[in-house]
């Protein structure tokens, strides 16, 4: 009699474990396609029509990238502290404040464009900051864990949008009864596009300065030594209350922008439902991409896609919750995909007959 | 020893075990016969193979090839379950307890026989008859984060008895324990094969075989070398066989009059619990000699390490190091004042052990104009470095982009200690340097300590090994509680004055 064991793999490997993601994500995939088929639905015309939303027309792309922007940036946000070995839960909580801030900015202040944006950025990136001090703070020099004040703090934001938008920054001109009025200056859109704005540029820029910061500045290797080993950082000389500090700023300051960027190039106006879970996306990607910064690009232009194929299939009948299982499954074989890859098959020749009985 | 009369089987014959990882032969056809109500000792190097035979005779491991033969029957164990229904019960290097929990938890855990309805009054009246049975006694009630070293240990060796293990085998046992636990450990492991077990003893501390042990078997690189009788036994014979080649360790001591590398003056410091561990500590370190601080462990050495190299912040006193006042400067300052620093806890505190080598190599280095430039790293210059230094460390490793964790801890010591002699171009704190090493990687780091002092540095050695102190050093600190009792030249230094000092009786020791 054969037996079959799984034994940890001593090494781990970038391309298998890769691999082994997208392997994940075709089977996920699979089993999505044979749910609906088990519901009477063709699977092979809905991939179709999916793939035909994404990638059939410009429209399709552009609009792709453009829920690709805000997943990106707080994927980065999570990523960064995720070096550390620091959940920053709060992605989304920072990326509605740097929204809100920016709003302040966009509606008393009609300045020139160019002038006016770069303010929202900068006080974007800064409430997004300001909204992670505290918990940043509390991690570094008294231990508290950030994974449950993060989080805590989404909803208070949260509070915070909706208290503006229905109170003192309510729009009153227009019938949109629940949201702040549009802001002043709108982030322009590529030329020869018709959407995309040049947000679109912040997380690929982003992308490859942290990519080169972690593979070759004496910050990512900071970093890095105190995500494996915070009292060998110590040792070493690192100041580790600063530098979780820092890089905690550093993770808000990105959300906000990305709430910013998102409201100066999509939204225009504040309301509360403004982040459509982009921090729990971006959270999704950071994780399953596991710290690589080339993994989370292609992860969250996948998710993006995903998600806009899903609001096109909505639009052709599907119904919301199937959607949502779809997404379900294939996240789910990536992530299985991404532990199977540390782990191999051993098969073992066994022999009842010399099994003693006991 | 094979005795053929019926009823007196041996309790385990292991026979032609070869077990390979990776195509990395790590046992070769090995045998080993236990007899029942003996200790048997279990000799070898780091990575001889002791925990992997271990392992395969426990059911955790499976053999490539080989029969393993329990009191007359042939298993072929498939987990360890089965090993332990079979009697063989194995406690590893590193605990299996689960810390916020009680003893009589710990005991009952995942035991087959632990009633399915149970009160906390009923799970420690049950640990209280096992420890009563077995003459082993730890508080039942007890959270096993309560408990030191050696009574977690204990609980370790209650725990597999209890599940009926007859032949138990202790993986290094002693390398966590103080010297009077370890003595205490070899009074229950007589008891136990005075009752009639079997313990199978893994250490590679000769002195340690030669007292509790029955029979011997060393083996050597994953092969079979000997299996003797203890009786007529000796240390050298022993470490021969596991070395397979002779060497001593050549040292002179000398008395050196030359300036001070490292001044301590009235130094005091808090533990981390924030109670007082060093009162008024005065030191000097001299360039080119090795100072040793002899104590037992726990009386202000580790805090002693961290203070002079800036983890942890003084109460008062001051520390200089070549006339240059360091008190409460950073880590960076005090490295970069030539102090390199082997620690205690060199996997807790030396290493990331889930970075690459070359990462751990440039660790104390990365910020000199060799490996960076402003803040960008150089990468070739970065792998150059750590090739550097693993060679003339002779650390075995894959590549230098092998995870440090990967490495087995003989070769974690020998990069850790070579990094920090590099740092310590003016004085090198070596704690424990050689704690948990085998004989020829000991005698590397020794010399490396004094090729160091030999080129003119200060060395502070803090060991809780006397015999090291002794060995090692020119002039030597007796420490106990916090504070520095007595300082002696290598000459003068007897071992009865100082063993006196480690205990606290001062007066006695300078008795006329
Ligand atoms: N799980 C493992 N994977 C790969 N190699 C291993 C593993 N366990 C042990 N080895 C190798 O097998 C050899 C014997 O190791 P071990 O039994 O731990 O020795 P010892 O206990 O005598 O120090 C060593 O070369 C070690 O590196
Ligand atoms: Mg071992």
């Amino acid at each position: 009699m054969n037996t079959i064991r799984f034994e940890r793999r001593a090494t781990s490997d970038a391309r298998r474990s890769a691999a082994f993601r997208v392997l994940g994500a075709v089977a996920g995939i699979l089993v999505a396609g044979l749910v609906l088929l088990i519901t009477s639905r063709n699977p092979f015309t809905l991939l179709g029509d999916a793939f035909d939303a994404n990638f059939g027309s410009q429209r399709g792309l552009e609009e792709t990238a453009i829920y690709a922007t805000p997943i990106l940036l707080n994927g980065l946000a999570v990523a960064l502290s995720l070096r550390m070995k620091i959940w920053n839960i709060g992605a989304d909580g920072q990326f509605l404040m740097g929204a809100w801030a920016a709003t302040g900015v966009g509606i008393h202040w009609a300045g020139p464009d160019p002038l006016v944006l770069l303010v929202m950025a900068l006080v974007g990136a800064a409430a997004g900051a300001a909204w992670i001090l505290i918990p940043a703070l509390a991690r570094a020099y008294w231990g508290v864990n950030e994974i449950i004040t993060t989080l805590l703090l989404n909803f208070v934001a949260l509070q915070l949008v909706l208290w503006a938008t229905l109170g003192f920054w309510r729009d009153t001109k227009s019938a949109v009864v629940q949201s702040a009025p549009p802001v002043s200056a709108n982030l322009p859109v590529f030329p020869g596009l018709d959407f995309l704005h040049i947000g679109f540029i912040a997380p690929l820029v982003l992308t490859a300065v942290l990519w080169w910061v972690f593979r070759s500045s004496t910050w990512g290797f900071e970093i890095d030594t105190i995500g494996g080993n915070p009292r060998a950082a110590a040792f070493a000389g690192i100041n580790v209350p600063v530098r979780i500090v820092l890089v905690m700023l550093c993770t808000g300051a990105i959300a906000g922008l990305s709430g910013m960027i998102h409201l100066s190039g999509y939204a225009f106006r504040l309301n509360g439902g403004i982040s459509t879970n982009y921090g729990l996306s971006g959270f999704i990607v950071a994780a399953l991409a596991g710290g690589s910064f080339i993994g989370l690009l292609v992860g969250g232009l996948f998710i993006a896609s995903m998600l806009h194929a899903g609001i096109t299939l909505q639009a052709k009948g599907l119904s919301t919750y199937i959607i949502l299982a779809i997404y379900g499954a294939i996240l789910l074989g990536i992530a299985i995909g991404e532990v199977a890859a540390r782990y191999r098959m051993v098969r073992e020749r066994y022999d009842p007959a010399t099994e003693a009985v006991r | 020893m094979n005795a053929e009369a019926p009823g007196a089987q041996n309790a385990v014959e292991a026979s032609g075990i070869t077990k390979s990882f990776g195509g990395a032969l790590a046992l070769d056809g090995v045998d080993l016969t236990l007899a029942w109500g003996e200790v048997h000792a279990l000799l070898g190097e780091n990575g001889a193979g002791k925990t992997t035979l271990s392992n395969i005779i426990a059911g955790i491991y499976r053999a490539d090839a080989g029969r393993v033969v329990v009191d007359g029957v042939e298993h072929q164990f498939r987990n360890p379950a089965q090993a332990i229904a079979a009697g063989i019960g194995m406690v590893h290097q590193h605990f299996r307890l689960v810390a916020p929990m009680s003893v009589a938890e710990n005991l009952h855990l995942g035991s087959p026989q632990t009633p399915r309805l149970v009160t906390e009054k009923i799970l420690v009246a049950r640990a209280r008859a096992l420890m009563d049975e077995l003459g082993l006694h730890v508080d039942p009630t007890a959270k096993i984060w309560q408990l030191s070293v050696g009574e977690q240990q204990r609980v370790e060796i209650l725990r597999v008895l209890s599940r009926g293990a007859r032949v138990l085998i202790l993986d290094e046992p002693t390398a966590v324990l103080t010297a009077q636990e370890a003595h205490d450990l070899f009074g229950v492991m007589r008891q136990l094969v005075a009752a009639g077990r079997t313990v199978v003893f893994i250490s590679h501390k000769l002195n340690e075989v030669l007292e509790v042990s029955d029979r011997i078997t060393v083996l050597r690189g994953g092969r079979h070398v000997v299996t003797r009788d203890t009786a007529g036994a000796t240390a050298r014979g022993l470490a021969r066989l596991m070395t397979g080649e002779e060497r001593e360790l050549d040292v002179t001591h000398r008395r050196i009059d030359g300036s001070a590398v490292l001044t301590l003056a009235g130094v005091s410091a808090r533990n981390s619990r924030g109670l007082i561990a060093l009162s008024q500590c005065d030191l000097v370190v001299r360039g080119g000699e090795i100072v040793g601080v002899a104590g037992v462990s726990g009386n202000g050495q580790t805090e002693l390490a961290e203070v002079i190299t800036g983890l942890r912040p003084l109460e008062g006193g001051t520390i200089t190091v070549d006339g240059t006042d360091l008190t409460n400067a950073s880590a960076r300052q005090i490295a970069a004042a030539g102090v390199g620093h082997i620690p205690e806890d060199r996997i807790g505190v030396g290493m990331v052990s889930s970075a690459p080598v070359k990462d751990n190599a440039v660790l104390r280095h990365y910020r000199t104009d060799e490996l960076s430039a402003g803040k960008q790293l150089k990468r070739t210059a970065v792998v150059r470095f750590a090739e550097r230094l693993v060679a003339a460390a002779r650390v075995q490793t894959r590549s230098v982009h092998t995870p440090a964790g990967q490495m087995s801890g003989g070769n974690q010591q020998r990069l850790v200690a070579h990094r920090e002699a590099l740092v310590g171009r003016r004085l090198l704190i070596a704690a424990h340097p050689t704690r948990g090493l085998d004989v020829l990687a000991t005698q590397e780091v020794q010399s490396a300590l004094i090729a160091r002092r030999d080129d003119g540095a200060g060395v502070l050695l803090i060991s809780d090994d006397l015999d090291e102190v002794l060995l090692m050093s020119d002039r030597i600190a007796v420490m106990y509680e916090g504070r520095i009792m007595g300082m002696f030249d290598r000459g003068d230094a007897d071992r009865a004055r100082i063993g006196l000092l480690m205990g606290g009786h001062a007066e006695e020791a300078f008795a006329p």
